[in-house]
């Protein structure tokens, strides 16, 4: 799950030089991250993951980086 | 006699063709042309000799600088010129003229300079001096970059060392529009194109209200710049997290504004507000693309009755700009723009600005967020950044344009406006309105 976000993130989102060396805990918003890009981001995991992700719930702390937002996907596969 | 072949540097892309029709529709209302401007409110005069040679190797870098805008049959390219276009200015307060006057005069000047696109050059940075203050003014034409362009040429002549300075505009891109319509098949983008048309036939359903009478012929851009406390800021931070969450702060500054027009004249004729706003196709905090426009257009339209009730307002607001992007309606204007890049620029402003409804203007104003600036304050050459503005001509109708950054986390808004459609009484009044709105204090 994560290298398909990582893959969407870096690819269409934001910038980083070195990928590789962003960490998973790493703070994708201080990386960057806008309102926008948030908005596709979830537009994308709808898609992907057959999911919906309630408003209520779009915070930074489900934003914040690669494992948060794996939690959060996974929390709402598995409900 | 023979004339040389132009040696074209580049040609438009379908996003600089998009701005340089608003280019020719600003130039038709008699007005300077499509400028956008940056102004660095400097601590002190800064090191000019850096500048001046930052400046010297960005133009040597990227020589689209130095270029002229040329028409070859139908399209525009970016041309090389037999002789470059200087691209530094100094002005120096004279002992006998006030300070603030000079400062407002010269930049009046330069924002509404009328010159041909095709010598006026595509940038130009322009240094203000006196005894207490200095700014540093950028001005470039809307086809050479869109503001986060701008905003990246900062941060170049903003950058000391010069092997980091290397890596701006790396790695090299195609324009950013190419490469996101690359991405659908044939079929699909002829599938986009009249998901587009049918989004913006919808739109025009409803008359847009717009800000000012157009009884008045167009005279000149003025601006209004309102730099808000920290304090007030964090409030306007927290009302938008609330109203419209993390995805929409943009929505949040349009659904105030068309909420204060409505408070200032609920008699205008029309249906409903309609914004359009740029959104950029690059990656935050790349350093690349460089110069060119890499947007694409979306839209926020509210009927009268929502206008009205403030939270139904946001989230409809923030439903319809979900929806535009689940169904990808934000990249179906790509192959729109792409295909509008062919038309003539007459037919082509008339398109983006006429509703198909009514005739009449679409956009009741013009709207823009580059959102938190991240220029490092000591980073100038030889003076510290204590503040910034932007400002950008805009059309008439609507003669209105709301500019918004966030720089050293202070909201700053920049009204943009055409006098004497509008004037400076009209715009105190509105930014008093919106600021209550903004800090949630109307209901």
């Amino acid at each position: 799950m994560k290298k398909k976000l990582r893959d969407f993130i870096f690819q269409e989102l934001v910038f980083v030089a070195d990928p590789e060396a962003f960490a998973d805990d790493d703070d994708l918003l201080e990386a960057g991250l806008d309102s926008m890009g948030i908005m596709r981001l979830i537009m994308f995991i709808e898609n992907e993951y057959g999911i919906t992700l309630p408003d209520t719930e779009i915070e930074p702390d489900n934003v914040r980086s690669f494992n948060a937002l794996e939690q959060w996907i996974s929390r709402h596969q598995n409900g | 006699m023979s004339r040389s072949k132009p040696d074209i540097l580049e040609p438009l892309n379908p996003a600089d063709s998009f701005t340089l029709a608003m280019d020719e529709e600003i130039r038709k209302d008699g007005l300077a042309g499509s400028y956008g401007c940056f102004a660095l409110d400097l601590s002190d005069t800064p090191d000019t000799v850096a500048l001046q040679q930052r400046i010297t190797e960005f133009s040597q870098r990227f020589p689209v600088a130095l270029a002229s805008l040329t028409q070859i049959g139908r399209r525009f390219y970016w041309c090389r010129r037999n002789d470059p276009p200087q691209l530094f200015f100094q002005h120096h307060c004279p002992k006998d003229q006030n300070e603030s006057d000079f400062r407002h005069s010269t930049l009046d000047r330069i924002i509404n300079d009328k010159r041909d696109r095709e010598s006026v050059a595509p940038i130009e940075f322009h240094l203000l001096t006196g005894p207490s203050s200095h700014t540093f003014f950028t001005r470039w034409i809307h086809p050479f970059c869109d503001a986060r362009g701008a905003d990246l040429i900062l941060k170049y002549l903003c950058t000391a060392d010069e092997a980091q300075r290397q890596k701006f505009g790396l790695p090299e891109t195609k324009p950013l529009v190419y490469v996101q319509l690359r991405k659908y098949r044939w079929w699909q983008k002829i599938g986009l194109f009249w998901k587009a048309k049918t989004y913006i036939e919808k739109l025009d359903r409803l008359e847009s209200i717009l800000p000012f009478q157009d009884n008045e012929l167009p005279q000149r851009l003025n601006y209004k710049i309102y730099t808000l406390s920290e304090g007030q800021t964090d409030r306007i931070v927290k009302q938008t997290r609330q109203h419209v969450g993390l995805t929409g702060t943009s929505l949040y500054y349009i659904g105030c504004l068309m909420r204060s027009l409505e408070k200032m004249q609920p008699d205008r004729a029309g249906d409903a507000y309609c914004a359009p706003y740029a959104f950029n196709l690059r990656k935050q905090r790349a350093l690349s693309p460089m110069t060119g426009n890499h947007v694409c257009a979306l839209f926020a339209q509210a009927p009268r009755a929502i206008v009205a009730d403030r939270q139904a307002l946001f989230t409809h607001l923030k439903q319809q700009n979900a929806e535009v992007i689940r169904k990808q309606l934000d990249y179906a204007f790509l192959p729109l723009m792409w295909a509008g890049s062919w038309l003539s620029l007459k037919k082509y402003g008339e398109t983006l600005r006429l509703s198909y409804g009514s005739g009449k203007e679409r956009s009741s104003f013009w709207f823009s967020d580059i959102g938190r600036l991240d220029i490092p304050a000591a980073s100038f050459p030889g003076a510290e950044i204590k503040g910034l503005f932007h400002v950008c001509q805009v059309t008439s109708p609507p003669a209105l344009a709301l500019l918004s950054c966030i720089f050293d986390n202070r909201l700053i808004l920049s009204y943009n406006f055409v006098e004497p459609l509008g004037n400076s009484e009209y715009i105190e009044k509105l930014h008093r309105i919106m600021l209550a709105e903004l800090l949630g204090e109307s209901q």
